[in-house]
């Protein structure tokens, strides 16, 4: 019994004298690291914006936006912080828009993708294709801005997460509600539209019946299993029973929930298979 | 005389006789993970030196003091003290650094090597002696850490002193192109398997057991 309570005396000495050796130490420490980040952080904001005077940083979804001001406390423009899933791991990047939302510039920041194959996504070639960029452009693969053969996953992923966060962006901070997944006014009939998901095409068929979305299958798909469950045929439903693009994208799927919401949208802009199809036929 | 040729012998064992990495095939695991890049090797080498001579000396000087029945969780809280040490200093002053090595510095807790030295030597020997033992074998883990990233990082990247572009000293111009393999986590293995059997042939040819 004695022998027991030495023990974990002389146990607990040690631990204690390691603590607070640690405590010391992690006191001298701390305050560096503190103001190392801080200093990185305002580095990474002046790249995009070389006048800021001051920020303010909002979270949403867990990725930051940073609201960027002038000497004047006018918008500058703001810069998000955004991670996002390549295809071996996370893939954070900075991106910055001006006041208007256009685009001024993406870098990433971190990444784990193949060397040699993925990380062209570091590449000056691939962040400079977005500068430009704004709320009404599709920033879709294939139409406005390419992937890299070989390194579709990578780059694909880098390519959706970008739009989304342009559209976050304009949604909360530059009052564009809606304005990019507004649903167009358009003529009965049988639509197809695709986009490029990381694995490959993603094709939806519309039908719009009497002036409203009537009927959305999925027609050709590649997307990982597990899912797509979960947002097909959830998110079809919703479009159709709030007749609107800006439907919730729940998480967990929210890529593949995202590409089909695009693809639809794709759809409803190109020109339809059958005209009036539909309404004609039941008419008459 | 005789005291001096012991302590000479403490030095050298870990470095040739006993190298933990080309001999005993000890702490593999940073060995293969952090050796891409020449200066991620080396810095490596160093941290694991630097945490394996603090709770060597630690360890040896507390050996009247720790009972052998808890030894092994004393050792361990000594070896983790002087990691967490050298992880928050790599932290704050070697910011690129503690990102290169990433999780493998906390790992340097459970490296057998410095487990391994503190069980069979710093808990049985003088101060001075686990002192001297601990910087050979250190020099021995970092010399094995140096050769192999140094080989990856000029066969995998055709540079020296990378990762970082500005910096890097690019060693066969524009043409080269790299063997990718070896900057990839397999070609680790083929490197450090590769040198192993060099190294065998040296130290037969030099009758080095």
């Amino acid at each position: 019994m004695r022998d027991i309570v030495r023990l974990s005396m002389v146990l607990a000495l040690i631990a204690v004298m390691s603590a607070a050796l640690l405590t010391g130490i992690h006191n001298i420490t701390e305050p560096v690291i503190k103001e190392r980040e801080q200093r990185e952080y305002i580095e990474a904001l002046e790249q995009f914006f070389p006048e800021l005077a001051d920020y303010e940083s909002e979270e949403i979804d867990g990725d930051t936006y940073d609201l960027v001001y002038d000497q004047d406390a006018n918008l500058m423009g703001i810069m998000a912080t955004v991670t996002t899933y390549g295809y071996e791991g996370e893939i954070s990047y900075n991106l910055a828009v001006d006041d208007e939302g256009e685009i001024k510039g993406i870098i990433v920041t971190g990444h784990s993708e193949t060397p040699g194959i993925g990380d062209v996504i570091t590449t000056d070639e691939f962040q400079e294709q977005f500068i430009g960029k704004g709320y009404e452009d599709p920033i879709q693969a294939g139409e406005d801005v390419d992937t890299v053969s070989g390194a579709t996953e990578s780059t694909g992923s880098v390519i959706s997460s970008v739009r989304r966060t342009v559209i976050t962006i304009g949604e909360n901070f530059l009052d564009k509600e809606g304005a990019g997944l507004n649903l167009p006014s358009v003529d009965d009939g049988v639509y197809l539209g695709s986009v490029e998901g990381t694995r490959g095409i993603l094709t939806a068929e519309v039908e719009v019946l009497n002036g409203i979305i009537n009927r959305i299958e999925i027609v050709e798909q590649h997307e990982t299993d597990a899912y797509f469950v979960e947002s097909y045929p959830l998110i079809p439903e919703r479009i159709i029973e709030e007749q609107s693009l800006n439907v919730d994208t729940q998480t967990g799927a929210t890529l593949s929930a995202e590409r089909i919401i695009f693809a639809v949208e794709n759809a409803l802009n190109g020109a339809p298979l059958e005209e009036g199809s539909g309404g004609d036929s039941l008419d008459e | 005389m005789n005291n001096k040729s012991v302590y000479i012998q403490d030095l050298t064992r870990g470095i040739i006789r006993e190298n933990p990495v080309f001999k005993l095939l000890l702490g593999l695991c940073p060995v293969l993970g952090v050796t891409a890049f020449f200066i991620n090797g080396l810095g490596m080498g160093i941290a694991a030196t630097a945490v394996l001579v603090a709770s060597n000396v630690v360890i040896s000087s507390l050996k009247q003091f720790i009972p052998p029945q808890v030894r092994i969780p004393c050792f361990i809280v000594v070896i983790a003290t002087f990691v967490t040490i050298i992880d928050m200093v790599l932290e704050a002053y070697q910011p690129a650094l503690h990102e290169a090595l990433g999780i493998f510095v906390p790992l340097i807790v459970v490296n057998c090597v410095i487990l391994g030295r503190a069980e069979a030597f710093a808990g049985k020997q003088p101060v001075l002696r686990s002192l001297i033992d601990g910087i050979g074998v250190g020099l021995g883990f970092t010399l094995a850490l140096g050769i192999l990233s140094f080989v990856r990082e000029v066969a995998g990247h055709g540079t020296l002193m990378g990762p970082d572009p500005e910096s890097a000293v690019h060693l066969f111009g524009p043409e080269f192109e790299p063997m990718g393999l070896f900057a990839q986590p397999p070609g680790a293995f083929i490197a450090l398997g590769l040198l192993l059997g060099i190294f065998n042939v040296i130290f037969k040819k030099f009758n080095i057991k």
